[in-house]
């Protein structure tokens, strides 16, 4: 029988692991794939982990349990934001690599190469556009700006990678 | 113009969408249980706070063990040094701290006089 959201969020609020554990599992690609848009493939997956032993201590601030998803991806899109400065701190902008066509064999790493270069936040609005197909409300709620937020974002985030393609810095 | 920027863009977000969809390398059953194990983990105190804990120990241990060793004739608690007059055998002093110090006065011959100062 498939639980309902809700009904799990309330029995992990009591304690029950197993049911954060099918939480988890449910959420763990979605999870994954927007963290790996914001901070790339290495550090990702450890980021969503992190996020998720953060989102277990404190569910029972979770206000609507039905809405449990929006409310993890942003404790996800949080947790990769502070090792997104953590890295920046490491590695200015200047030493990545140059990015390379879309036409690229390699698939993705150019995708990514782009991507990486533009801020935090874009890289956001256009993973839940373009790769979760989310709506302006949907991404507004889940990263908790306004809808002309995420349009604003969006629009900089093509000016940029436009930019990129001419050869162009972002 | 126009028209080349938005194939640009359409090609790198055609690309994005394919690289964005790809799975996870750690399957969700696998992370799963990585998590349950991290939420284990993390119930315990931080290995900092028990390194911590430790130090602190063998800080007390390392003083208690100072301050009860036999010391060499004629040296005695810095206190004493400065304070005190010239002790008879059969005097216990206990430095309480700077201002207090008190005499412990042992009965020689083993009578139930004696006392503290």
């Amino acid at each position: 029988v498939d639980t309902s959201t809700g009904d799990l969020v309330g029995a992990a609020r009591e304690g029950d692991r197993e049911a954060f554990g099918v939480l988890v599992e449910r959420a763990w690609n979605r999870l994954v794939r927007l963290a790996r848009s914001v901070i790339g493939e290495l550090e990702a997956e450890d980021a969503v982990q992190e996020a998720l032993v953060v989102a277990w201590g404190r569910l029972a601030s979770l206000a609507d349990p039905e809405h449990f998803d929006a409310w993890v991806s942003r404790i996800v899109f949080r947790r990769c934001l502070r090792v997104n400065r953590r890295r920046l701190a490491r590695v200015p902008l200047e030493a990545l690599p140059e990015p390379r066509h879309p036409s690229d064999p390699e698939v993705g790493l150019a995708a990514w190469q782009l991507l990486e270069r533009l801020a935090p936040r874009q890289r956001a609005v256009l993973h839940l556009t373009v790769v979760e197909g989310m709506t302006d409300a949907e991404i507004a709620s889940l990263l908790a700006i306004t809808p002309a937020s995420v349009r604003a974002h969006r629009r900089r985030a093509r000016e940029s990678v436009a930019r990129m393609l001419r050869g162009g810095r972002p | 113009m126009n028209d080349e920027r938005n194939d640009r863009i359409s090609c790198f977000e055609d690309e994005l969408r394919r690289w964005g969809a790809q799975a996870p390398r750690t399957p969700a059953s696998v992370a799963r249980v990585r998590v349950l194990v991290r939420l284990d983990q993390s119930r315990r105190p931080w290995p900092w706070l028990r390194l911590a804990a430790a130090a602190a120990l063998l800080v007390v241990v390392a003083i208690a063990v100072w301050q009860g060793a036999p010391r060499p004739a004629g040296e005695s608690s810095p206190h004493v040094a400065l304070n005190a007059p010239p002790l008879d055998p059969n005097v216990v002093v206990w430095v309480v701290d700077s201002r207090t110090t008190v005499y412990f006065v042992l009965s020689p011959d083993g009578s139930a006089r004696g006392g503290v100062s």
